[in-house]
């Protein structure tokens, strides 16, 4: 049977997000349940961390793109970090490598975030 | 109820575990008070136990037996003693697993326990019971005589029974819930795939689980003028949301295919469909390749313009005996995003050549033979097509689903395959 482990901390720039196993139709939901509850501000970012991740399929793409959603609606940013080979293939053929922006450690994520001109 | 001795020893614990010792109060106390709130006598503990108490001699015959499996069976002491042996106290079928298992056991290991039985009483009624016995044997070792405790297991029985009928209901309702699921599915599919001159065409759908319905779908039909449309997809997730997505997606594919045949403008309309329906935490997309099919004259061939919205790409099986991929490089997936980019690319299809579409259940199953549990893939994928060509539709899916078989329970998602060919000419019509 399948399992994913969900950890989540909070950073400065926004909360980390670090998934471990199948990201599959089993437990997709694991994620997209947890995003309401995640202290996410506007001009922060979302980082999700595919360090640990075995096998995604297209409920587990389900769930990043919740993620999306979820940050875009909170006006932040999301960013996907080592995101491993077999997943980057999937993204590619599917064109997500142009929808989300990827960073290969969650400390390179950070440092990359440049929050947007000050908002109202 | 409390202990009726003096005040200091009225929350004591019972006998067994003596107080400590205070002025004025010695432990007999206790033990005597015990007794008489008890009214303890073996005789009557025996006789009127909350279970059956009997004794039989080796060869059953009823030697000794209480006042509580009397009254329960209807009988006075008198009847049994002496005069019946155990056995006449089942029924028949008890009686016959009592000679068969339960005596036979009892012999070897000396002590048989909780096992279930059913009693005749004498007014005909049955009783069901748990049975344990022990041999009682001498101090030379040899068996004396049988002790059987006989507990009362009516209300065990109503409680299995129950069981039972859930258990049977469950199961009803599960070959339900498979007939509906196989009804929602069939209908996401086309039950027979349209003839199109010059072309053969074959399709199978490979069903991962009866109680989660897919989201893969597919279907050719004829558009204006000659020109034939087809697609093959798949809808993330499964189960009655997923079929709704399905559902949704092939009617709007035909539609729009209708109202626009440019397979670029057909996924365009699929993705604002979805899209309008779908999104904040339960966004909803599918991968699907959309084809219009166009006879070619000048080639004897068909024409094909594919376009990709973040599907796997179709597979090209040359008659020449050459396979690759058709990749749609760069289509995003349909639904999610506001403006996805669609892939276009035209093909043309000579005789013999053959070109085959299917869905990621297939890349993604696990290898039966493999015990790390690695997927199939798309490299072994095109491997296993390159050995095919060049072939024919029919060939084509029938090996698919061969090497869907050899999968077994390795397979988690639904696959679908649609395989095109433009057949080879008969000899007779090249002579």
């Amino acid at each position: 049977m399948t399992q994913l482990a969900v950890q989540t901390r909070t950073t400065p720039t926004g909360p980390v997000v670090e998934l471990t196993g199948e990201l599959d139709y089993d437990s997709f939901s694991q994620v997209r349940d947890l995003l309401p509850a995640l202290a996410l501000q506007g001009g922060q970012q979302l980082v999700v961390d595919l360090t640990g991740v075995t096998f995604c399929d297209s409920s587990g793409i389900t769930a990043l793109l919740a993620a999306r959603n979820h940050a875009l609606a909170a006006q932040a940013g999301i960013a996907l970090v080592a995101v491993p080979a077999h997943l980057s293939r999937i993204f590619q053929m599917v064109g997500l490598d142009q929808v989300f922006s990827t960073h290969p450690t969650a400390q390179a994520a950070e440092a990359a975030w440049t929050p947007p001109a000050t908002r109202p | 109820m409390r202990g009726t001795g003096d005040s200091g020893s009225g929350d004591r614990p019972p006998p067994g575990r003596p107080p400590a010792k205070e002025p004025g109060n010695q432990p007999g106390d206790d033990h005597a008070a015990f007794s008489a709130l008890l009214e303890d006598s073996v005789e009557d503990l025996y006789e009127h136990a909350p279970c059956g108490y009997l004794s039989t001699l080796l060869d059953g015959t009823i030697a000794k037996i209480n006042r509580t499996l009397l009254d329960w069976l209807g009988y006075d002491h008198g009847d049994l003693v002496g005069r019946r042996t155990f056995s006449d106290l089942l029924t028949v079928g008890g009686r016959l697993h009592h000679e068969t298992h339960f005596g036979p056991l009892l012999h070897l290991q000396g002590e048989v326990s909780g096992v279930a039985l059913e009693l005749k009483a004498t007014d005909g009624s049955r009783l069901p019971v748990l049975v344990t016995s022990t041999v009682k044997s001498g101090d030379d070792g040899r068996p004396l005589l049988i002790r059987t405790t006989v507990f009362d297991a009516r209300d065990r029985r109503a409680y299995e029974t129950e069981l039972l009928r859930a258990r049977q209901q469950a199961d009803r309702e599960r070959e339900e819930l498979t007939r509906l699921n196989v009804t929602l599915q069939q209908t996401l599919l086309p039950p027979t795939l349209v003839n199109v001159p010059g072309l053969d065409v074959a399709a199978y759908y490979h069903i991962a689980s009866t109680d989660k319905v897919g989201g893969d779908f597919y279907d050719l039909f004829p558009l204006s003028a000659g020109t034939w449309g087809l697609f093959l997809g798949d809808v993330c997730g499964k189960g009655a949301a997923a079929a709704a997505v399905t559902s949704l997606a092939r009617y709007t594919l035909r539609a729009a295919a209708v109202y626009d045949p440019d397979p670029a403008a057909v996924l365009s309309n699929l993705n604002t469909v979805l899209n309008h329906e779908y999104n904040g935490d339960d966004p909803r997309f599918c991968t699907v390749i959309f084809g219009l099919l166009t006879p070619d004259g000048a080639h004897g061939g068909f024409r094909v313009t594919l376009s990709g919205g973040g599907h796997p790409p179709a597979l090209l099986l040359r008659a020449d005996g050459s396979a690759d991929q058709l990749p749609t490089p760069g289509g995003q997936l349909i639904g999610v995003l506001p403006d996805p980019h669609i892939a276009t690319v035209t093909v043309h299809l000579e005789a013999g050549d053959t070109l085959l579409l299917h869905t990621d259940g297939l890349t993604e199953a696990r290898q039966a033979r493999n015990s790390n549990g690695d997927r199939y893939g798309d490299e072994a994928l095109l491997d296993f097509v390159r050995a095919l060509a060049p072939t024919t539709a029919s060939d084509a899916v029938a090996a698919i689903r061969d090497l869907l078989d050899t999968f077994g329970t390795g397979i988690d998602d639904d696959t679908a395959v649609l395989a095109i060919n433009v057949p080879r000419p008969t000899s007779e019509e090249q002579q």
